[in-house]
């Protein structure tokens, strides 16, 4: 199940709100069973592709899967299934058929699980299109876009749930967190020195760092994209357009999702003028996630790394 | 390189021929429709006018007419490559179905699937270009009608070259632990692509493959009409009833070798074994029955002569639809954009 362990409430509540949302997973709940049925909650083989396939069948006829991939590496599992089926069938069809369904999975946490098991790979998924790329910043938006991945009828979502988003849950108001619509950035806080754009479970460190550096007098703007795709790439644009600086913050590779935030604000008319050369990148190494915790220290986005990048980009002209 | 291996000795034997109250006449008509509909496009690959790749169903008509006819309208569908015939033994809409084919605003999906077609209106969920990958997808329909109780059941086609692919024994599992009203059906030709099925695969049948996971497996002459429609009648009954998954395999060969672009696809099967075949055409078969049972030659030239009259009316309709707008490129991404 979840590893942010509130996000099993919420599934709760909406599978007792919506008799069409159904639940498959490897593992599941046995009380979940009990109170909605086999059919409705499905423990399944190890078989994840066919496990995707199916959530596509029952959502083209009329249901709402829900598909816990426990971990991120897993989605490349499910690749032909995800892409080549789940995301083009709307539009293949021509608008004829939807595919509503929902592929949560967790990224990276210090748990030391290794090369493999370990991993931010949502950068990928900016690149099929058809796929929408949901990576909350904080519990409270996790739950807020599982509530909008369930109950919206649009098409396919991959929600991508950093484990570390556990050690700041504030639980009330993450229960209590309205569905949030996808494509809207959140401005964790306000200023003119720099843009930072951080991804995921990247969002607490450089909160962190934006505070120190605060306390320093400069003030950064400090922006959660919340989905990659769509991407709120006005709010983003009208940020950098005003600070002229941009440091792009995230625990996975800096080809992946950072590269393509950069490459979509460098085509907004004024953004590649404004910047000048101003941007920074504090990211994963672009090698796999080793597992004794010493090789990978270097791997996260820590306050440090963003504040002396800030410095670095404000101590230019 | 072919392996000497043995034939298939200890393969469940087939499923004896029997009538499962199937409309011959009806059938007939719709095995004819999918001849002529498959030798046109054929030639409108040729002649330029089809778009992408033609993959013809003719020789194996029998299948899929069998199959839809032992169906119901609230029942799903899936498909593949090798589609038309499934399309057209569903009801699929002729006149839609080409202009898809010819890449034209008026196609069933507005030029963006040419041969791997959707259309609600028949329940025909996909057709995929991958082979295997719509398998579990069908397994999901089952899913549906499941949580729904509305006694639907989902039917899949599919060639022997399928069993190769992991998603397909997922899938097989998963609906027999799940008792998944599901009917497969193997249009077993003996080739994957080019490559002959016994150099890949241990035995020529894959009925035993099914077996092993524990999946009730019906075999049947797939150019035998009568013996595909009474395999899904009683497949469809037994899944209706909640009692879970079946697996056909029907033998069967295609006449025309398998894919078309440009030019006309060379043959580069053995002779005999082609004229084997031939000599066993599915369409030849149902008229033997038919005539056998007293139907008046006249009447089946007749659907003959329809037949081709309703495929050139589909095929100017395709010509005169206008190509679809280019900034529809950009359309139905996901529901709710442009």
């Amino acid at each position: 199940m979840n590893e942010l362990a509130v996000l099993d409430l919420v599934l709760e509540q909406e599978l007792d709100r919506n008799p069409d949302l159904v639940f498959l997973a490897t593992s599941t709940p046995p009380s979940w069973r009990t109170r909605f049925g086999a059919e409705r909650v499905r423990t399944c083989p190890i078989s994840e592709p066919a496990m995707v396939g199916a959530a596509l069948g029952a959502a083209m006829t009329g249901l709402r899967p829900v598909v816990d991939l426990n971990r991120a590496s897993f989605a490349f599992l499910v690749m032909d299934q995800l892409v080549n089926h789940a995301a083009r069938i709307h539009y293949l069809s021509d608008g004829s058929y939807r595919a509503p369904m929902v592929l949560t999975s967790a990224t990276r946490g210090p748990q030391q699980l290794g090369p493999q098991n370990e991993q931010c790979p949502y950068g990928v998924f900016m690149q099929t299109p058809g796929v929408r790329v949901a990576v909350p910043g904080s519990a409270t938006d996790a739950c807020a876009l599982l509530r909008t991945a369930v109950r919206d009828e649009q098409g396919p979502v991959l929600l991508f749930i950093a484990p570390g988003l556990a050690d700041h849950c504030d639980l009330r108001a993450a229960l209590a967190a309205e569905p949030q619509p996808f494509g809207v950035a959140h401005r964790v806080r306000e200023g003119d020195a720099a843009t930072v754009v951080a991804i995921g479970s990247a969002v607490h460190a450089a909160t962190r760092a934006g505070d120190e550096l605060a306390a320093e007098g400069v003030h950064v703007e400090l922006l959660d994209p919340r989905t990659l795709v769509p991407l709120d790439l006005p709010a983003l644009a009208a940020s950098v357009l005003r600070t002229g600086r941009l440091v792009l913050v995230d625990d996975g590779p800096r080809s992946g999702a950072p590269a393509q935030i950069l490459a979509a604000l460098l085509d907004v008319p004024g953004v590649a003028l404004a910047l000048g050369g101003r941007i920074a990148h504090v990211s994963a190494p672009e090698v796999p996630v080793p597992s004794s915790p010493v090789l990978e220290a270097q791997y996260w986005a820590t306050p440090e790394r963003v504040t002396a990048a800030v410095r670095r980009l404000t101590a230019a002209a | 390189m072919a392996l000497a291996l043995p034939a298939d000795p200890a393969v469940s034997p087939m499923d004896p021929p029997q009538d499962g109250g199937l409309d011959l006449v009806a059938a007939y008509k719709a095995m004819v429709l999918i001849r002529a509909y498959e030798e046109r496009i054929l030639q409108a690959r040729t002649d330029r006018e089809v778009i992408g790749p033609v993959h013809p169903y003719i020789g194996q008509e029998a299948v899929a007419v069998g199959v839809c006819a032992a169906l119901q309208p609230r029942d799903h569908l899936v498909s593949h490559y090798r589609g038309h015939g499934h399309a057209l033994a569903r009801g699929v809409d002729l006149d839609a179905l080409t202009a898809e084919l010819f890449g034209r605003a008026d196609g069933l999906c507005g030029g963006k699937a040419a041969a791997l077609v959707s259309d609600p209106a028949t329940h025909l969920l996909l057709s995929s270009g991958i082979v295997g990958a719509g398998i579990p997808v069908a397994a999901g329909a089952a899913m549906t009608s499941q949580v729904r109780r509305d006694g639907a059941v989902a039917v899949v086609f599919f060639g022997e070259g399928a069993l190769g692919a992991g998603v397909v024994h997922e899938t097989l599992t998963l609906a027999v632990a799940q008792r998944l009203p599901l009917i497969l059906v193997c249009e077993n030709n003996g080739y994957q692509g080019a490559t002959r099925t016994e150099e890949v695969y241990p035995e020529t049948s894959v009925a035993r493959i099914a077996e092993g996971h524990r999946m009730p497996v019906h075999r049947v002459d797939g150019n035998d009409t009568l013996a595909v429609h009474a395999a899904a009648a009683a497949s469809v009954a037994v899944a209706r009833a909640g009692q879970g998954p079946a697996f056909i395999e029907a033998s069967t060969y295609l006449t025309r070798f398998h894919l078309q672009f440009d030019r006309p696809s060379g043959e580069r099967r053995p002779a005999e074994e082609l004229d084997g075949w031939l000599a066993r055409d599915p369409l030849d078969a149902l008229r033997g029955h038919l005539l056998a049972a007293g139907t008046a030659p006249d009447l089946l030239d007749a659907l003959h002569s329809e037949a081709e009259r309703r495929v050139e009316a589909a095929v100017a309709f395709a010509r005169t639809s206008p190509w679809p707008a280019p900034e529809l490129a950009l359309t139905n991404l996901w529901a709710g954009t442009p």
